[in-house]
């Protein structure tokens, strides 16, 4: 059974239908690339994921169970599934360590001294161990972003999400935050990230899905995707994009 | 017609400022901090309630806030403590009790009219600075798992009041000065002792300028002390 199941997800805002009709699904352990023009409904996807954005209809199941379902207790699903943003958002008024400790504080009521240990180990797996005494705001966009992706993984996810974690960066930054999620995705990580490297796609993503005007055109392996599109909107896309 | 060689500021320094400094003095900065401390309390509240989405709750906020914001402080107080009790005094022949007395004492009502006022000042400081915080912010404690109040308490309110810190030493500065207003209700502030000093001796002129420098330098040493305190709380950012 599939960790996450998407069947006919539609989301509005007003009149604008954003995504008109969403079905796929992530395997356990499994990196999924989401591709696709701006403004097609990336975002707002992987947003529906959490429920940061309430869908209009359709289904997502977790582990069988619909998530949408009024009774389905979302905050104890939000603590298995992270998400990193293009923007960190990190707690700029609390220390790095922090940070990265607060979530399983204060919502998994961890004892704080197993809690520091932890967001140690985190850090140093982040390489942000040095910095886990200084505030956010003395941090470069690499290393913030760097932090969050160890801010989520301090509650134990089963799955993370990544919405364009590295198109806040300047191009010398980018590296280090890919290297960081390559890691993650080499540990086994279930994860969802919607991003514009295409070089991370091609070597890291066991699946990419293009998407576009809130639809998945194409679902398929980096290999077929980028060699091989089959749908004439992917290849207008890629096309474009690749060429570099 | 007094001339300037007649003017004895020594003498008028020698009597006037300890009265000043003593219970005038007091009053000034009990009112001050209680109003002060109560004012961010009532606009903390105010602004929760102008932020909940209760329609009603905020018709009404808005309403008062209104009242507060369209009338001068100085009729508020002199409302509070001449025109409250006497409504007070009307329920309570309503209810039967025609011999209940109510007097506010001026400080108190003093205390109650800046709160009041201030609170209501405050309170769009507190909400704007709540507004301003970045919606990542709610956002991140959401995706963590903390609830939307969760979020609210914690992540977003200790940031806006931080924001809000230099606002709120400003508001102090001027709610010290408005302490003044109270002379009107007889409270036996700086400007009221300063006035009753006056119709003793006539030093009109000596009298005013003492109490004018003893304002100045309360507030020179205030905006002192708040600059240290902003430092200490204000984190850089
Ligand atoms: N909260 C919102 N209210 C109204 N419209 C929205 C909202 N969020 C997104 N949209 C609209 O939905 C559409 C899809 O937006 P979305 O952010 O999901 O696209 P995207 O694929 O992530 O694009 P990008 O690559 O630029 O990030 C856009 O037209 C956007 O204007
Ligand atoms: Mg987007």
């Amino acid at each position: 059974m599939a960790l996450l199941e998407i069947k006919n997800l539609q989301k509005s805002f007003g009149d604008l239908k954003v995504l008109k009709d969403v079905n796929m699904s992530i395997e356990e352990g499994e990196v999924l690339v989401i591709i696709g023009p701006s403004g097609s409904g990336k975002s707002t996807f992987l947003r529906c994921l959490n429920l940061l954005e309430t869908p209009s209809g359709g289904e997502i199941l977790y582990d069988g169970k619909d998530i949408l379902k009024p009774k389905f207790a979302v905050r104890e699903y939000r603590q298995q599934v992270g998400m990193c943003f293009q923007r960190f958002n990190l707690f700029p008024f609390m220390t790095v360590l922090n940070n990265v400790t607060y979530g399983p504080i204060h919502l998994l009521k961890m004892p704080k001294e197993q809690a520091q240990a932890e967001a140690m180990a985190l850090l140093e797996k982040v390489g942000m161990a040095a910095k886990a005494n200084v505030y956010p705001d003395t941090l470069s966009g690499g290393q913030q972003q760097r932090v969050a992706i160890a801010r989520s993984l301090a509650m134990h996810p089963k799955m993370m999400l990544f919405d364009e974690p590295t198109s806040a960066l300047d191009p010398e930054l980018v590296g280090e935050v890919l290297c960081t999620m390559k890691e993650l995705a080499d540990d086994g990580m279930t994860m969802a990230v919607v991003t514009h490297e295409m070089t991370f796609a091609e070597d890291v993503a066991d699946r990419v899905i293009f998407m576009d005007g809130g639809v998945v055109v194409e679902d398929d392996t980096p290999d077929e995707i980028f060699s091989n599109p089959k749908n004439p909107r992917t290849k207008a896309f890629l096309s474009r994009i690749l060429d570099r | 017609m007094r001339t300037l060689q007649n003017l004895n500021f020594p003498k008028a320094m020698a009597e006037l400022l300890p009265k000043l400094f003593g219970q005038a003095l007091e009053i000034v900065l009990i009112v001050s901090v209680v109003a002060f401390v109560l004012a961010i309390l009532f606009g903390f509240l105010f602004a929760l309630g102008r932020l909940s989405h209760h329609k009603i709750l905020n018709g009404i906020l808005v309403v008062f806030q209104e009242f507060i914001r369209g009338t001068p402080l100085l009729v508020q107080l002199v409302y509070i403590y001449y025109v409250f009790p006497l409504f007070v005094e009307i329920i309570a022949y309503w209810c039967g009790n025609p011999t209940f007395k109510c007097t506010l004492s001026a400080t108190v009502a003093g205390v109650i009219g800046l709160t009041i006022n201030y609170g209501t000042y405050i309170s769009e400081v507190i909400r704007s600075a709540i507004l301003a915080i970045d919606k990542g912010q709610t956002e991140a404690a959401l995706a963590l798992g903390f609830s939307k109040r969760q979020a609210m308490f914690r992540i977003v309110i200790p940031q806006a009041f931080r924001n809000s810190i230099p606002v709120f030493g400003n508001y102090l500065l001027t709610l010290v000065k408005d302490t003044s207003l109270m002379a009107y209700i007889t409270a036996p502030e700086l400007l009221q002792t300063t006035k009753a000093y006056i119709s003793q001796t006539f030093t009109t002129i000596e009298s005013y300028s003492i109490l004018a420098v003893v304002y100045l330098v309360i507030c020179l040493i205030l905006s002192g002390l708040l600059k240290v305190a902003e430092r200490k709380l204000v984190r850089r950012r």
